[in-house]
């Protein structure tokens, strides 16, 4: 069994992550999953550090970006109207997680942290080209998203390192669909995000539900050339995103149906993204 | 208006369940689970648990043999393996400790080493084609059933058309919120348990037969059951919890975690189903009905699935040329176990759709198709007995409204699918009511508890209130354990209102008679209630109840009436089974089902968009809590039509044991749901009442799977109809 | 860390609880420490929503809560809840619409939706509420009676 302890310090956490042997502390967000792998015996620290005197429960807007701290559970971004009009794609991924006492402690730092491959808020933080503040032994960096992941619970995160903060650009007009057995409160088969962004490459997609991890599909974000691909770019693009994944049979779906999910559900996000692009074509504002 | 008495204290969380049990020097029990689905215990070293802080007691299979009154007890099932093990989690040993968390930590310390042997996991190895004959004994078979009546092939010879299908279901758990729990104690040569049961006397004859406890020395007493639904019959964790307190000498509570709940649960198992229809001139002529169910660790003899679910097969529908013939076979699965309306839905699921089916190929509306050949009043089943009253083709008249309304402005990608089935009121062995009539109010009592559809805690009192007069206010139920309470063979079979509810009104009846003769009236009184005092009303004169008493009688119990209900025997001429058996049923309920639903013609997921159920109901006797049966039934019904199966590795391991991914119903899933009550057909139930616990979750999977044939053109041939299944049976990889 | 008692306003009430271990949930404080039985044990897993208190008033699973997490916070059990105006209306609705069978699951969703409504003029909409119940499994009832109950509830509340 573990204990429990409680920096107040973002320092003092660090500090203290940094003087632990490996695999015996381990970081305590809203424990959602890890208190199942303790649970369970799939992991055995013997301490565990809790994030929750640390100043990190906020959401507050940035020039163009939300930025939203680590320990903000995904209800507070949920409620809130503006994330709701200005990241829609956010929003989307956020409502269908879990249920509403779930979202009460699931945070976007875990969702990091954790790195699941089916994590409904990887892709969309990926397709949004979201930013992660980062405190360490050697102080703070920002790194993009897509330099952290690795692969399910295994991150470039050092071990002392903590996700302080995720910087989400919000100038993009985004979506996010799932496929799940049910729709509610259940795990999804695959994700697609899909944003329209104001700097190029402007069409990004992003994949969940795939192997090692949710990850960007840049060859098919290339065939999209235009502001307003027709269908026929978008379905060529999807096919592609389908072709660049690598797809795993587990118990929730087979490699054969995850594939042709993201070939449908690519077109479909591309198709709805568009529909949130304002008429004058990679303007910066969005409307849902 | 009258509600029930349990929901207030439920809501409010004032409702002691299993799960909640404390006594004084009470234990908490953990199981040590087998690694394996199948092996052979070769050493099990239960002296490092014993050495864990906090420990009282250790059991395994030698000490359970010396605990047990009659050492083995049941040879052929003992509480622990000895040596074979036969499923996946099957517990080899028990603990007991002063806290739960000491408990888990010892059964972790104890040392366990088995010999893997092969395992069965399912019926595809055991029959990788499907078998044309299989030669008897079979050491994979438990159970064989075969019948033929009429001239089969002539009809199959002759037939201008046969229609052949193969069907696939899988398991599908109970799943009750609450998880399995009990406290068992043993004091001289007692031993008590209490236990979240659907059957206390069904739990002490198992304990007492596989145990060896003599019945008289093992007392049962029920709690409330938070959900049965089938999976709190028998016994399950119980010897575990009472061996321990025998070792332990202390009272012993042992509850089950959800892992263990999925893993060692008695539950409906996969099955393959082959019909045949032949037909002749558009009327179906004959029928072959061909069954493998996988039975799980089920003992040689002890299987009943098989020869139950084949009149589910055949259906409500006029057939006397069929042959019939279903194989138990053993694999590495705990033993099957009931599941609301065992084995119907799915029985009901491969009929209802090759009847769709069938229709469809004949050019026959498939609802009509349905009212052309199902059951009469007049009509005599395929066991030949008679039906009687029978409200199925009322049922189908009344969705055949509702379907021609939906059909107006159907979208594209929409469909709408009717099923329809029967179920027959299990009576059990039969119940006693023991009434108490006091000078301030009725006490029925009883030895089993509410499990959750309200027949037991309104629907008794439903009875004895129309019988004497008496208002709600003025009768409620006690419960006592089996050495006090009179006897009933327990919740299931959807008996309780339609067998025991008889039970009752006949010691209702008595205490009138009871009455009139001390009045010295020739016709029964009725009871009221004035200003707190039960009025006994004859010929226009009203008499206290206190004035009739005996002195005894005013000061304790009161004027006491029993009332017994046994089942009358049901004879069946079965000179056209030719192995195994099968069973009669009786007073015969029937429903019809319409769901329309949505398909993504590019994913294969199906959204339930509307659901209507018709149901022949008898008389209802309480229309809210037949609503409730009727609504409940359907969404469960709809966990087992698109998302519910428990899926297991070819270890034989459970690969989804939580309800992350045994994914069952939720409120956002939930379509408008139309409940459409039909009366007028009696059943033997008070008032012509009939069991409505199981019906209502019969028909909804093949509702289901034909809207989304009719919506597609295209039949799923497998449960559950999850978006992948549908996308394959759509051709979309 | 261990010896530092833990401190609730359990329903109310300060309350100390000593020798908590770090790792115990909220559910087990609240079921075998304080004694309150009303707060019901399903899955463990967060999944079934049976075990929901409010925490500061939100609905939260104590199964997946450590008691230290919340240590100085306010924790209403469905014993609590059911003591205030709102929570008795909920219990109301429920009795009145045939919205309880078996009863595991009902503490759970009474707890909830008091939660959702409690404080809130006017209440959030119907759907809303149903929405903030989707954690929340019921095998009995297929939920008919119960969305019917939280309409009523929210009429009665309004």
């Amino acid at each position: 069994m573990f204990t429990l302890a409680y920096p107040s310090t973002p320092e003092e956490a660090v500090d203290r992550l940094a003087r632990a042997a490996p695999g015996e502390t381990a970081v305590l967000g809203g424990g959602t999953d890890l208190l199942l792998d303790v649970e369970s015996g799939r992991t055995t620290p013997t301490e565990l550090l809790s994030l929750r005197k640390l100043p990190w429960r906020y959401l507050r807007w940035e020039r163009q970006s939300l930025v939203v701290g680590s320990t903000l559970p995904l209800r507070a971004l949920e409620v809130d109207p503006k994330v709701r009009t200005q990241l829609p794609g956010l929003w989307e991924a956020i409502v269908d997680v879990g249920s509403p006492a779930l979202r009460s402690r699931a945070t976007l730092g875990g969702n990091i942290g954790r790195c699941s491959p089916v994590s409904d808020l990887l892709p969309i933080l990926l397709a949004l080209d979201a930013q992660v503040r980062i405190v360490g032994p050697n102080g703070r960096r920002e790194v993009p998203v897509d330099a952290i992941l690795q692969e399910s619970r295994r991150t470039t995160l050092g071990s002392a390192d903590l996700v302080e903060a995720v910087v989400v650009p919000a100038a993009a007009p985004c979506t996010y669909l799932w496929q799940r057995v049910q729709p509610v409160n259940d795990i999804s088969q695959v994700g697609v995000a899909t944003a329209y962004a104001p700097t190029p490459p402007h069409w990004r997609i992003a994949v969940g539900g795939i192997q090692p991890r949710a990850r960007r599909l840049v060859e098919a974000e290339g065939l999209l050339r235009s502001a307003r691909p027709s269908d026929f770019e978008a379905e060529l693009a999807a096919q592609e995103a389908a072709r660049r994944s690598t797809f795993v049979t587990d118990r929730r779906a087979t490699e054969s149906y995850r594939r042709r999910l993201v070939s449908v559900l690519v077109r479909r996000a591309i198709q709805r993204t568009l529909a949130r692009v304002p008429p004058v074509a990679g303007g910066p504002s969005s409307s849902p | 208006m009258r509600f029930r008495t349990d929901a207030a204290p439920k809501a409010e969380g004032a409702v002691v369940y299993a799960p909640d049990l404390e006594a004084p020097g009470m234990l908490w029990a953990a199981l040590v689970p087998s690694p394996v689905a199948h092996g052979r215990v070769v050493r099990l070293d239960l002296e490092p648990a014993r050495r864990q802080p906090g420990v009282v007691a250790a059991v395994g299979a030698a000490e359970a043999v010396s605990l047990l009154p009659g050492g083995t007890g049941d040879g052929a099932a003992p509480v622990f393996p000895s040596p074979e093990i036969l499923y996946h989690g099957q517990p080899v040993a028990a603990v007991a400790a002063e806290t739960l968390g000491a408990a888990r930590a010892a059964a972790r310390a104890v040392e366990l080493e088995v010999e893997p042997l092969p395992v069965v996991s399912g019926i595809e190895e055991v029959f990788p084609e499907w078998p044309t004959r299989v030669a008897l004994p079979h050491p994979q078979v438990v159970g064989h059933v075969h019948a033929r009546r009429g001239d089969v092939d002539g009809a199959f010879g002759a037939a201008d058309l046969v229609h052949s299908e193969t069907y696939r279901t899988p398991g599908v758990h109970q799943v009750a919120l609450e998880p399995h729990a009990c406290l068992a104690e043993v004091s001289g040569d007692t031993w008590r348990l209490r236990s979240s049961t659907q059957t206390p006397f069904g739990l002490r004859s198992d304990l007492a037969e596989s145990l060896g406890i003599p019945a008289d020395r093992l007392v049962v007493e029920g709690t409330w059951v938070g959900g049965g639904f089938g999976g709190k019959g028998g016994a399950l964790i119980e010897p575990y919890a009472l061996v321990l307190a025998a070792a332990a000498h202390r009272p012993v509570k042992l509850a089950l975690t959800y892992a263990e709940e999925f893993q060692l649960g008695r539950t409906t198992l996969p099955s393959i189903i082959r019909l045949d229809t032949a037909v002749k001139g558009g009327t179906v002529t004959g029928r072959r009905v061909r069954l493998l169910l996988d039975s799980g660790a089920s003992l040689p003899g002890r299987d009943f699935a098989v020869g139950y679910s084949m009149g589910f097969l055949l259906g409500p529908y006029r057939t006397d040329t069929f042959e019939i013939e279903g194989y138990a076979v053993r694999t590495h699965k705990p033993p099957f176990g009931p599941h609301r309306a065992p084995f119907a839905p799915q029985s009901v699921f491969a009929l209802e759709s090759h009847v769709d089916g069938l229709a469809r190929r004949l050019g026959v509306e498939p609802l009509e198709f349905r009212r052309r050949n199902v059951w009469k009043e007049k009509d005599r089943t395929a066991y030949d007995q008679p039906v009687g009253p029978f409200g199925l083709d009322a049922c189908l008249a009344a969705a055949e409204r509702t379907l021609r309304d939906w059909r107006r402005g159907l979208p594209p990608d929409h469909g709408i699918g009717v099923g329809c089935g029967f179920w027959s009121t299990n009576a059990g062995e039969g119940g006693e009511a023991r009434l108490e009539l006091r000078p301030d109010g009725l006490v029925i009592y009883e030895g089993e508890r509410e499990i959750g559809n309200g027949s037991v805690v309104r629907g008794l009192p439903t009875v004895a209130e129309k019988v004497l007069g008496l208002p709600a206010s003025a009768i409620r139920v006690a419960y006592g354990d089996t050495a006090k309470a009179p006897f009933d063979s327990g919740v299931y079979g959807s008996r309780t209102l339609a067998a025991l509810g008889q039970a009752v009104e006949r010691a209702s009846r008595a205490l009138l008679a009871t009455l009139a003769s001390r009045l010295g009236a020739a016709t029964s009184p009725t009871l009221e209630l004035r200003d707190g005092h039960v009025t006994v009303v004859s010929g226009g004169r009203r008499v206290r109840l206190a004035t009739l008493l005996t002195p005894e009688e005013r000061t304790v119990g009161g004027l006491v009436a029993e009332g017994k209900f046994y089942a009358p025997a049901h004879r069946l001429d079965t000179s056209f089974v030719t192995d195994g058996q099968v069973f009669p049923y009786r007073d015969f309920t029937g429903g019809a089902h319409l769901a329309e639903v949505a398909v993504d013609r590019e994913t294969g997921h199906v959204r339930v968009v509307r659901y209507a159920a018709f149901h022949d109901v008898g008389t209802a006797v309480d229309l809210a809590l037949v609503r409730g049966q009727v609504e409940g039934g359907v969404v469960m019904g709809l966990g087992t039509a698109l998302s519910e199966e428990m899926r297991w590795e070819p270890t034989g391991r459970l690969g989804n044991p939580d309800l992350l991914d045994y994914r069952l119903p939720r409120l956002r899933d939930v379509p408008p749901l139309q409940v459409e009550i039909i009366e007028g057909f009696a059943g033997a139930g008070p008032w012509g009442a009939k069991g409505m616990g199981e019906p209502p979750i019969i028909p909804v999977a093949a509702a289901v799977a034909n809207a989304i044939a009719d919506a597609t053109g295209t039949r799923v041939h497998e449960l559950p109809l999850t978006p992948e299944r549908v996308a394959r049976a759509l051709k979309l990889l | 860390m261990t010896d530092r008692p833990l401190k609730l306003v359990l329903n109310g009430t300060p309350r100390t609880f000593e020798e908590v271990p770090d790792a115990e949930r909220l559910l087990d404080t609240i079921r075998w420490r304080a004694g309150l039985k009303g707060t019901k044990e399903g899955c463990r897993t967060g999944d079934c929503g049976a075990c929901t208190v409010l925490v500061n008033g939100d609905p939260s699973l104590s199964c997946l809560t450590l008691a230290r997490e919340v240590d100085g916070d306010a924790v209403t059990t469905v014993e609590g809840v059911t003591r205030e105006t709102v929570g008795r209306a909920v219990v109301k609705a429920f009795e009145e619409n045939g919205a309880v069978q078996c009863g595991y699951c009902t503490p759970g969703f009474v707890v909830a939706l008091s939660g959702l409504l409690a404080g809130r003029s006017p209440p959030p909409s119907t759907e809303a509420l149903l929405d903030g119940l989707e954690g929340n499994l019921c095998r009995c009832t297929g939920y008919a009676a119960i969305q019917r109950a939280v309409a009523a509830a929210r009429e009665a509340v309004r």
